[in-house]
C-alpha cells in the first residue's frame, strides 16, 4: 500500500484551478489516450482540443424540427438571432442548417439572412440528387449538407442500389455542387453501422481525390452521422462502432482535416452528449447539435451542453454568452410551447433547485457547496429550493431569505421561520398532502408572518 | 436576571413547548433523547426562548445547546444579573 498521510491545512483547499465557480468546472487532461488500430498503438492528444478551432454546429431547424410540429418563421428567426448571441462573435456556434423544400423554408432562410449576422452561417440540407441540389443553387448558399448514406441497410434496403451505384450518384451531386461553387458537406448516414473498409473509406478517398486540387477551405466536408446512436467513444472498441478509429481513419487514411470533420449523434443509448464531446477530444472540430437535444426519436447532442463542454475544455468563454441559454429556454417553453423536463441540466425549471433539507442547509451556509457553478452570474438562474416535507427548516429559511432578498446579517434564522416550517409539515402530516408547496403558498405565509419585510420586498420588486 | 429566574423560565417554556409538566423537567435532560424534541420542535423551542427572553439568538450557537442545563447556562451568560 502506498502511504498517504493526512495533510493538515489551515484553509480549505477548494481546487479553484479546476472549480473556479466563475466558470463551469474545467476539464484538464494529463496524458494521451491510446487506441490500438490495426495492431498499432495510436496516440490521441486530448489537450489539442484547447488549441484547435473546435466549434458547434446546429441543426435545430433541420433534425430538430423533424421531431416536432414545425416552427413558425417568426420563431425560427428569433431563435436564430438568439443562437447568434449565444455563440458570440468568435462563432462558437458556427453554422446552422435549414431545409429548403418549401417556400416557407426558403423565406425563413431569407429572413434570417436579412438579420445580417455573421454567425451562425446558414447552410442547406438536401438529399444527394440533382433536383434537390437546384434548391441550394437558387438560394445561393455557400455550403450544403447532402445525404450520402453509408451503410448497406440504407444503400440496399432503402435506396435499392448497389454500393457502386450509390457512390456514383453521391459523387455526381458532389461534382455538381463543386462546379457551382457550393461547398458540399457529405453526411455519411448510418456510418456507425457501415462497412468502414468496404465502403466508407473508398467513398471518402474518392471524394478527396475529386477535390485534391482545391484549397482546403473549398474541399468536401464530412459529417459522421451516428444515425442510430450506435457510436461508442470508449477506447479499443471494434469497428464500425468505434468513434476514435473512425476519426483516425478519416484523418490519417483519407486525409480529411479536423476542420472538415463533423460529428452528428443521436441519443438512442443515452450517449449523445458524451460521444459528441469525445469527438472533439479525439480530434475533429465540429459537433452538430440541437437546442435541448430536440431531434429525431431520442434526439441529438444538446447544444447548450456542448456550449458548456466547450467552455470547460477551452478554459474560458471565448465570447460565449451563457445567459442566452436561459433566454432561449424561456422562449421555447413560454412562446413556442416546447416542454423541457424540470430536471434537464442547465435549463430545466429545477436544474439547480434542491428539495433536500441537508442540501438546503449547505446552500444557506455557502452556495458553492451545492451549486455547480455561479448559475446566477452565468445563467441568470440563482440556486433555489423547492419546499416539501423533506426540505426542512433550512429549506424554508433559504426560500424566505431568497424571496425577501435578504443577505448576510439581515437573513432570517431558522428560528424566525419555524412557524412557516410548522405550517409546511402540517400540510403533509395532518392534511396528507402529496405535492410540492407552491411559491404562491409560501409567499402567502411570508406575508402572514413577516408583513413588514414582505411589503418592503414586494415594493422593491415592483 | 438571576440564575433561578432563568431556570424557572427555561423550564416553563420547555414544558409548554414540549407538552410536559414543569416538575418532569430536570437540568440533565436532553431535549431530543429525554424530552422527545424532533428537529423542528428543537428549533421551535429555541424560537420560544427568543420570545421569552426577547433576544435574537445566533442560530449556530443556539442550536448547539442540547440539554436543559446547557440552555440555562447559555442564557445566564447572555443575560447578566
Amino acid at each position: 500500500m502506498k502511504p498517504y498521510p493526512l495533510v493538515h491545512v489551515q484553509e480549505p483547499n477548494l481546487l479553484k484551478d479546476t472549480f473556479p465557480y466563475t466558470l463551469p468546472p474545467l476539464i484538464k487532461f494529463t496524458d494521451d489516450i491510446i487506441e490500438t488500430i490495426d495492431g498499432k498503438q495510436v496516440h490521441f492528444d486530448p489537450r489539442s482540443a484547447v488549441t484547435r478551432d473546435i466549434h458547434i454546429t446546429d441543426t435545430t431547424f433541420r433534425d430538430g424540427q423533424q421531431s416536432r410540429p414545425p416552427y413558425t418563421r417568426e420563431q425560427m428567426v428569433k431563435t436564430y438571432e438568439m443562437l447568434s448571441r449565444l455563440g458570440g462573435p468568435q462563432g462558437v456556434i458556427r453554422q446552422t442548417e435549414f431545409f429548403l423544400y418549401t417556400q416557407n423554408d426558403r423565406d425563413t432562410v431569407d429572413a434570417c439572412r436579412n438579420l445580417g449576422l455573421k454567425y451562425p452561417e446558414i447552410t442547406g440540407w438536401i438529399r444527394a440528387n440533382k433536383a434537390d441540389f437546384r434548391l441550394v443553387k437558387e438560394m445561393q448558399l455557400k455550403e450544403t449538407g447532402m445525404l450520402t448514406s453509408a451503410s448497406d441497410y440504407h444503400i440496399f434496403y432503402k435506396q435499392n442500389q448497389t454500393r457502386q451505384e450509390a457512390m456514383d450518384q453521391y459523387c455526381e451531386v458532389v461534382e455538381a455542387a463543386l462546379e457551382a461553387g457550393i461547398r458540399p458537406r457529405c453526411h455519411l448516414e448510418d456510418v456507425t453501422r457501415a462497412d468502414i473498409k468496404g465502403f466508407v473509406l473508398p467513398f471518402v478517398q474518392r471524394l478527396e481525390k475529386m477535390t485534391e486540387s482545391l484549397p482546403e477551405n473549398s474541399k468536401v466536408k464530412i459529417r459522421l452521422c451516428d444515425t442510430m446512436g450506435f457510436g461508442i467513444s470508449y477506447p479499443n472498441v471494434e469497428e464500425p462502432r468505434s468513434i476514435p478509429k473512425l476519426i483516425y481513419r478519416m484523418k490519417e487514411e483519407c486525409g480529411v482535416s479536423a476542420e472538415r470533420l463533423e460529428w452528428h449523434g443521436h441519443n438512442d443509448f443515452h450517449k449523445v452528449h458524451i460521444n459528441g464531446a469525445n469527438c472533439w477530444v479525439y480530434g475533429l472540430n465540429a459537433v452538430n447539435t440541437t437546442l435541448f437535444g430536440f431531434g429525431e426519436r431520442t434526439g441529438n447532442p444538446p447544444l447548450e451542453s456542448a456550449v458548456m463542454e466547450y467552455v470547460a475544455l477551452k478554459g474560458g468563454l471565448n465570447g460565449v454568452n451563457l445567459a442566452v441559454i436561459t433566454e432561449i429556454a424561456e422562449y421555447f417553453t413560454k412562446v413556442i410551447g416546447a416542454p423541457i423536463p424540470a430536471n434537464y441540466p442547465f435549463v430545466g425549471k429545477d436544474f439547480n433547485t434542491t428539495r433536500a433539507g441537508i442540501h438546503a442547509g449547505g446552500l444557506r451556509r455557502n452556495e458553492e457547496i451545492y451549486n455547480i457553478f455561479d448559475t446566477t452570474a452565468l445563467l441568470n438562474r440563482p440556486p433555489r429550493v423547492a419546499i416539501t416535507d423533506k426540505s426542512g427548516t433550512d429549506g424554508v429559511a433559504l426560500w424566505v431569505n431568497d424571496f425577501l432578498g435578504l443577505k448576510g446579517e439581515q437573513q432570517l434564522t431558522v428560528m424566525k421561520v419555524a412557524k412557516i416550517q410548522r405550517w409546511v409539515m402540517d400540510q403533509y402530516e395532518k392534511e396528507k398532502r402529496l405535492t410540492t408547496i407552491s411559491d404562491e403558498e409560501l409567499e402567502a405565509q411570508v406575508k402572514l408572518h413577516f408583513p413588514e419585510l414582505y411589503a418592503q420586498a414586494t415594493n422593491k420588486k415592483a | 436576571m438571576t440564575r433561578e429566574e432563568i431556570t424557572r423560565r427555561v423550564i416553563a417554556v420547555t414544558a409548554r413547548e414540549l407538552g410536559k409538566k414543569p416538575e418532569e423537567i430536570k437540568e440533565p435532560h436532553h431535549f431530543a433523547f429525554d424530552l422527545g424534541a424532533d428537529s423542528l420542535k428543537s428549533i421551535e423551542l429555541v424560537a420560544a426562548f427568543e420570545e421569552e427572553f426577547d433576544l435574537n439568538l445566533n442560530e449556530e450557537e443556539a442550536l448547539k445547546v442540547q440539554t436543559v442545563g446547557a440552555a440555562i447556562d447559555f442564557f445566564v451568560q447572555l443575560l447578566p444579573e
